[in-house]
Protein backbone atom coordinates (compact mmCIF):
# COMPACT_ATOMS: atom_id res chain seq x y z
CA UNK A 1 0.00 0.00 0.00
CA UNK A 2 1.30 3.43 -0.90
CA UNK A 3 2.40 5.79 1.86
CA UNK A 4 0.48 8.97 2.50
CA UNK A 5 2.80 11.86 1.81
CA UNK A 6 2.08 15.27 3.28
CA UNK A 7 2.19 17.83 0.46
CA UNK A 8 5.00 20.33 0.95
CA UNK A 9 3.95 23.87 1.79
CA UNK A 10 4.71 26.40 -0.95
CA UNK A 11 7.60 28.70 -0.10
CA UNK A 12 6.69 32.10 1.29
CA UNK A 13 7.91 35.24 -0.50
CA UNK A 14 10.28 35.83 2.43
CA UNK A 15 11.75 32.34 2.04
CA UNK A 16 12.30 32.96 -1.67
CA UNK A 17 14.02 36.28 -0.87
CA UNK A 18 16.16 34.41 1.63
CA UNK A 19 17.08 31.69 -0.90
CA UNK A 20 18.00 34.25 -3.57
CA UNK A 21 20.02 36.45 -1.22
CA UNK A 22 21.83 33.44 0.25
CA UNK A 23 22.71 32.27 -3.25
CA UNK A 24 23.99 35.71 -4.24
CA UNK A 25 25.99 36.00 -1.01
CA UNK A 26 27.52 32.51 -1.34
CA UNK A 27 28.39 33.04 -5.01
CA UNK A 28 29.85 36.49 -4.47
CA UNK A 29 28.56 37.54 -7.86
CA UNK A 30 25.80 35.39 -9.22
CA UNK A 31 24.57 35.01 -12.75
CA UNK A 32 20.78 34.81 -13.25
CA UNK A 33 20.97 31.20 -14.43
CA UNK A 34 22.92 30.25 -11.31
CA UNK A 35 20.31 31.91 -9.06
CA UNK A 36 17.54 30.26 -11.03
CA UNK A 37 19.13 26.86 -10.50
CA UNK A 38 20.25 27.22 -6.86
CA UNK A 39 17.14 29.04 -5.62
CA UNK A 40 14.94 26.61 -7.54
CA UNK A 41 12.84 29.20 -9.38
CA UNK A 42 11.10 29.43 -12.72
CA UNK A 43 12.32 32.15 -15.08
CA UNK A 44 9.18 34.27 -14.60
CA UNK A 45 9.43 34.15 -10.82
CA UNK A 46 13.14 34.87 -10.93
CA UNK A 47 12.53 38.03 -12.98
CA UNK A 48 9.78 39.13 -10.59
CA UNK A 49 11.80 38.58 -7.40
CA UNK A 50 15.06 39.96 -8.79
CA UNK A 51 13.21 43.09 -9.85
CA UNK A 52 11.78 43.46 -6.32
CA UNK A 53 15.17 42.95 -4.69
CA UNK A 54 16.75 45.50 -7.04
CA UNK A 55 14.05 48.08 -6.31
CA UNK A 56 14.54 47.58 -2.56
CA UNK A 57 18.28 48.05 -2.96
CA UNK A 58 19.12 44.63 -1.52
CA UNK A 59 21.10 43.51 -4.57
CA UNK A 60 22.69 45.37 -7.44
CA UNK A 61 23.07 44.44 -11.06
CA UNK A 62 26.43 44.67 -12.79
CA UNK A 63 27.30 44.06 -16.39
CA UNK A 64 30.64 42.78 -17.64
CA UNK A 65 31.02 42.37 -21.39
CA UNK A 66 28.08 40.20 -22.41
CA UNK A 67 27.43 38.90 -18.90
CA UNK A 68 25.03 40.18 -16.29
CA UNK A 69 25.40 39.30 -12.65
CA UNK A 70 24.16 40.31 -9.22
CA UNK A 71 25.93 41.19 -5.99
CA UNK A 72 24.68 41.74 -2.49
CA UNK A 73 24.59 45.31 -1.18
CA UNK A 74 25.30 46.20 2.46
CA UNK A 75 21.55 46.72 2.90
CA UNK A 76 21.00 43.26 1.45
CA UNK A 77 23.57 41.76 3.82
CA UNK A 78 21.86 43.43 6.82
CA UNK A 79 18.46 42.21 5.65
CA UNK A 80 19.80 38.67 5.17
CA UNK A 81 21.25 38.67 8.70
CA UNK A 82 17.96 39.94 10.12
CA UNK A 83 15.97 37.22 8.33
CA UNK A 84 18.43 34.54 9.52
CA UNK A 85 17.99 35.79 13.09
CA UNK A 86 14.22 35.81 12.67
CA UNK A 87 14.34 32.26 11.27
CA UNK A 88 16.11 30.85 14.33
CA UNK A 89 13.94 32.87 16.73
CA UNK A 90 10.60 31.84 15.26
CA UNK A 91 11.65 28.18 14.88
CA UNK A 92 11.61 27.94 18.69
CA UNK A 93 7.86 28.65 18.59
CA UNK A 94 7.20 26.12 15.85
CA UNK A 95 6.98 28.70 13.05
CA UNK A 96 8.74 28.35 9.73
CA UNK A 97 9.31 31.26 7.40
CA UNK B 1 20.51 38.05 55.62
CA UNK B 2 18.68 39.20 52.49
CA UNK B 3 14.97 39.79 53.07
CA UNK B 4 12.36 38.03 50.96
CA UNK B 5 11.21 41.40 49.56
CA UNK B 6 14.66 42.07 48.14
CA UNK B 7 14.83 38.57 46.62
CA UNK B 8 11.35 38.91 45.11
CA UNK B 9 12.21 42.37 43.82
CA UNK B 10 15.49 41.28 42.17
CA UNK B 11 14.23 38.03 40.65
CA UNK B 12 10.97 39.51 39.40
CA UNK B 13 12.65 42.59 37.99
CA UNK B 14 15.22 40.50 36.09
CA UNK B 15 12.52 38.08 34.91
CA UNK B 16 10.40 41.03 33.78
CA UNK B 17 13.27 42.51 31.79
CA UNK B 18 13.87 39.18 30.02
CA UNK B 19 10.14 38.91 29.27
CA UNK B 20 10.13 42.41 27.76
CA UNK B 21 13.20 41.55 25.66
CA UNK B 22 11.50 38.44 24.26
CA UNK B 23 8.42 40.57 23.56
CA UNK B 24 10.51 43.13 21.70
CA UNK B 25 12.22 40.57 19.47
CA UNK B 26 8.94 38.76 18.76
CA UNK B 27 7.44 42.14 17.75
CA UNK B 28 10.47 43.00 15.63
CA UNK B 29 10.54 39.68 13.79
CA UNK B 30 6.79 39.68 13.35
CA UNK B 31 7.24 42.62 10.99
CA UNK B 32 9.24 40.27 8.78
CA UNK B 33 7.49 36.96 9.26
CA UNK B 34 3.93 38.17 9.95
CA UNK B 35 2.72 35.27 12.06
CA UNK B 36 -0.27 35.34 14.40
CA UNK B 37 1.65 33.12 16.84
CA UNK B 38 4.44 35.73 17.05
CA UNK B 39 1.88 38.45 17.73
CA UNK B 40 0.53 36.44 20.65
CA UNK B 41 4.07 35.71 21.90
CA UNK B 42 4.93 39.40 21.75
CA UNK B 43 1.74 40.51 23.52
CA UNK B 44 1.99 37.71 26.09
CA UNK B 45 5.58 38.50 27.05
CA UNK B 46 4.80 42.22 27.15
CA UNK B 47 1.96 41.62 29.62
CA UNK B 48 4.12 39.21 31.59
CA UNK B 49 7.04 41.64 31.68
CA UNK B 50 4.87 44.50 32.91
CA UNK B 51 3.23 42.16 35.44
CA UNK B 52 6.57 40.98 36.81
CA UNK B 53 8.02 44.47 37.03
CA UNK B 54 4.79 45.56 38.77
CA UNK B 55 5.13 42.70 41.24
CA UNK B 56 8.77 43.65 41.87
CA UNK B 57 7.80 47.27 42.50
CA UNK B 58 4.84 46.38 44.71
CA UNK B 59 6.90 44.03 46.90
CA UNK B 60 9.35 46.86 47.61
CA UNK B 61 6.73 49.59 47.87
CA UNK B 62 4.53 47.70 50.32
CA UNK B 63 7.41 45.95 52.02
CA UNK B 64 5.60 42.61 51.81
CA UNK B 65 5.24 39.88 49.22
CA UNK B 66 1.90 38.37 48.18
CA UNK B 67 1.90 35.68 50.88
CA UNK B 68 3.00 38.06 53.63
CA UNK B 69 0.16 40.35 52.58
CA UNK B 70 -2.31 37.74 53.79
CA UNK B 71 -0.35 37.05 56.93
CA UNK B 72 0.11 40.63 58.12
CA UNK B 73 -3.18 41.80 56.57
CA UNK B 74 -1.78 45.02 55.21
CA UNK B 75 -3.46 47.04 52.53
CA UNK B 76 -2.41 46.81 48.92
CA UNK B 77 -4.81 44.19 47.71
CA UNK B 78 -5.66 46.16 44.59
CA UNK B 79 -2.00 46.65 43.71
CA UNK B 80 -1.29 42.95 44.07
CA UNK B 81 -4.40 42.08 42.10
CA UNK B 82 -3.06 44.16 39.22
CA UNK B 83 0.05 42.05 38.66
CA UNK B 84 -1.88 38.82 39.12
CA UNK B 85 -4.34 39.89 36.42
CA UNK B 86 -1.52 40.98 34.09
CA UNK B 87 0.33 37.68 34.49
CA UNK B 88 -2.86 35.70 34.14
CA UNK B 89 -3.67 37.57 30.93
CA UNK B 90 -0.14 36.92 29.68
CA UNK B 91 -0.45 33.15 30.09
CA UNK B 92 -3.91 33.28 28.55
CA UNK B 93 -2.41 35.02 25.51
CA UNK B 94 0.39 32.41 25.27
CA UNK B 95 -2.10 29.58 25.44
CA UNK B 96 -4.26 31.28 22.80
CA UNK B 97 -1.22 31.83 20.60
CA UNK B 98 -0.17 28.21 20.79
CA UNK B 99 -3.76 27.10 20.23
CA UNK B 100 -4.00 29.28 17.13
CA UNK B 101 -0.66 27.95 15.91
CA UNK B 102 -1.57 24.34 16.55
CA UNK B 103 -5.23 24.27 15.58
CA UNK B 104 -5.58 27.20 13.23
CA UNK B 105 -8.12 28.97 15.41
CA UNK B 106 -8.57 29.34 19.16
CA UNK B 107 -11.80 27.34 19.38
CA UNK B 108 -10.23 24.35 21.10
CA UNK B 109 -8.72 26.58 23.73
CA UNK B 110 -12.00 28.34 24.42
CA UNK B 111 -13.48 24.96 25.19
CA UNK B 112 -10.83 24.34 27.83
CA UNK B 113 -11.15 27.69 29.58
CA UNK B 114 -14.37 26.98 31.49
CA UNK B 115 -12.81 23.75 32.78
CA UNK B 116 -10.16 25.78 34.61
CA UNK B 117 -12.74 28.21 35.89
CA UNK B 118 -15.00 25.39 37.08
CA UNK B 119 -12.08 23.80 38.89
CA UNK B 120 -11.51 27.02 40.79
CA UNK B 121 -15.19 27.47 41.55
CA UNK B 122 -15.32 23.88 42.75
CA UNK B 123 -13.33 24.75 45.85
CA UNK B 124 -16.13 26.26 47.94
CA UNK B 125 -14.47 25.31 51.21
CA UNK B 126 -11.45 27.46 50.47
CA UNK B 127 -13.56 30.19 48.91
CA UNK B 128 -15.87 30.54 51.87
CA UNK B 129 -13.27 30.14 54.56
CA UNK B 130 -10.76 32.70 53.34
CA UNK B 131 -10.88 36.37 52.47
CA UNK B 132 -11.94 37.31 48.98
CA UNK B 133 -8.56 38.35 47.69
CA UNK B 134 -6.88 35.25 49.03
CA UNK B 135 -9.35 33.24 47.01
CA UNK B 136 -8.68 35.41 43.96
CA UNK B 137 -4.90 34.96 44.30
CA UNK B 138 -5.27 31.22 44.72
CA UNK B 139 -7.62 30.99 41.75
CA UNK B 140 -5.28 33.12 39.63
CA UNK B 141 -2.29 30.91 40.41
CA UNK B 142 -4.30 27.79 39.67
CA UNK B 143 -5.46 29.21 36.34
CA UNK B 144 -1.89 30.21 35.51
CA UNK B 145 -0.77 26.64 36.25
CA UNK B 146 -3.47 25.25 33.95
CA UNK B 147 -2.68 27.68 31.14
CA UNK B 148 1.05 27.09 31.49
CA UNK B 149 0.51 23.32 31.47
CA UNK B 150 -1.20 23.76 28.10
CA UNK B 151 1.67 25.95 26.83
CA UNK B 152 4.25 23.40 28.02
CA UNK B 153 2.31 20.60 26.33
CA UNK B 154 2.33 22.57 23.06
CA UNK B 155 6.04 23.22 23.60
CA UNK B 156 6.65 19.48 23.91
CA UNK B 157 4.76 18.89 20.65
CA UNK B 158 6.82 21.58 18.88
CA UNK B 159 10.09 20.15 20.21
CA UNK B 160 9.13 16.60 19.25
CA UNK B 161 8.49 17.87 15.72
CA UNK B 162 11.51 20.14 15.27
CA UNK B 163 14.16 18.74 17.67
CA UNK B 164 15.61 22.24 17.63
CA UNK B 165 17.78 23.38 20.53
CA UNK B 166 15.95 26.72 20.48
CA UNK B 167 12.54 25.13 20.94
CA UNK B 168 14.04 23.03 23.76
CA UNK B 169 15.25 26.21 25.51
CA UNK B 170 11.83 27.82 25.19
CA UNK B 171 10.20 24.60 26.42
CA UNK B 172 12.60 24.46 29.40
CA UNK B 173 11.80 28.10 30.12
CA UNK B 174 8.04 27.57 30.16
CA UNK B 175 8.40 24.30 32.13
CA UNK B 176 10.42 26.06 34.85
CA UNK B 177 7.95 28.96 34.93
CA UNK B 178 5.20 26.35 35.34
CA UNK B 179 7.18 24.73 38.18
CA UNK B 180 7.55 28.14 39.81
CA UNK B 181 3.82 28.78 39.65
CA UNK B 182 3.01 25.35 41.08
CA UNK B 183 5.27 26.16 44.05
CA UNK B 184 3.72 29.63 44.37
CA UNK B 185 0.25 28.10 44.32
CA UNK B 186 1.37 25.79 47.13
CA UNK B 187 2.87 28.71 49.03
CA UNK B 188 -0.38 30.70 48.90
CA UNK B 189 -2.39 27.63 49.94
CA UNK B 190 0.00 26.97 52.84
CA UNK B 191 0.65 30.68 53.58
CA UNK B 192 4.38 30.00 53.39
CA UNK B 193 6.44 33.06 52.53
CA UNK B 194 9.63 31.01 52.12
CA UNK B 195 7.92 28.73 49.61
CA UNK B 196 6.72 31.81 47.69
CA UNK B 197 10.32 33.01 47.36
CA UNK B 198 11.34 29.49 46.21
CA UNK B 199 8.63 29.61 43.54
CA UNK B 200 9.84 33.02 42.37
CA UNK B 201 13.41 31.69 42.12
CA UNK B 202 12.33 28.63 40.10
CA UNK B 203 10.35 30.97 37.81
CA UNK B 204 13.47 33.13 37.46
CA UNK B 205 15.43 30.09 36.23
CA UNK B 206 12.76 29.73 33.56
CA UNK B 207 13.46 33.28 32.42
CA UNK B 208 17.19 32.53 32.51
CA UNK B 209 16.52 29.73 30.03
CA UNK B 210 14.65 32.22 27.83
CA UNK B 211 17.56 34.65 28.13
CA UNK B 212 19.93 31.86 27.08
CA UNK B 213 17.65 31.25 24.11
CA UNK B 214 17.83 34.93 23.14
CA UNK B 215 21.62 34.95 23.39
CA UNK B 216 22.17 31.62 21.61
CA UNK B 217 19.80 32.42 18.79
CA UNK B 218 21.78 35.58 18.18
CA UNK B 219 19.28 38.13 19.35
CA UNK B 220 21.55 39.82 21.88
CA UNK B 221 25.15 40.80 21.47
CA UNK B 222 27.33 40.43 18.39
CA UNK B 223 25.88 38.35 15.58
Amino acid sequence: MGELVQPEKPRSALKIYLDILTTVRDQGRAKPTRILYLANLSHDRLVKYISELLSKGLIEEKAEEENRYYTLTQKGMDFLNEVKKAESFVSAFGITI
Amino acid sequence: MVSSQVLIFVFNLLSGIVALLVSYYAFRFNRLVESSVLRYVSLGFALLGVGLVAEAGISVFLGVNLVELFVVKRIGVLANAAFLVLQLLAYLVFALGYAVGAFGRPKRFNETLPVGSLLVLATPVIRDALPQFYNFALASELLMVLLLAFVVFEGILIYSRTHSKFSLMVLAGFALILGGHIIRFGSIAALSSALYVDGTIVQFFGFLSLLLFLIRSGRIGPT
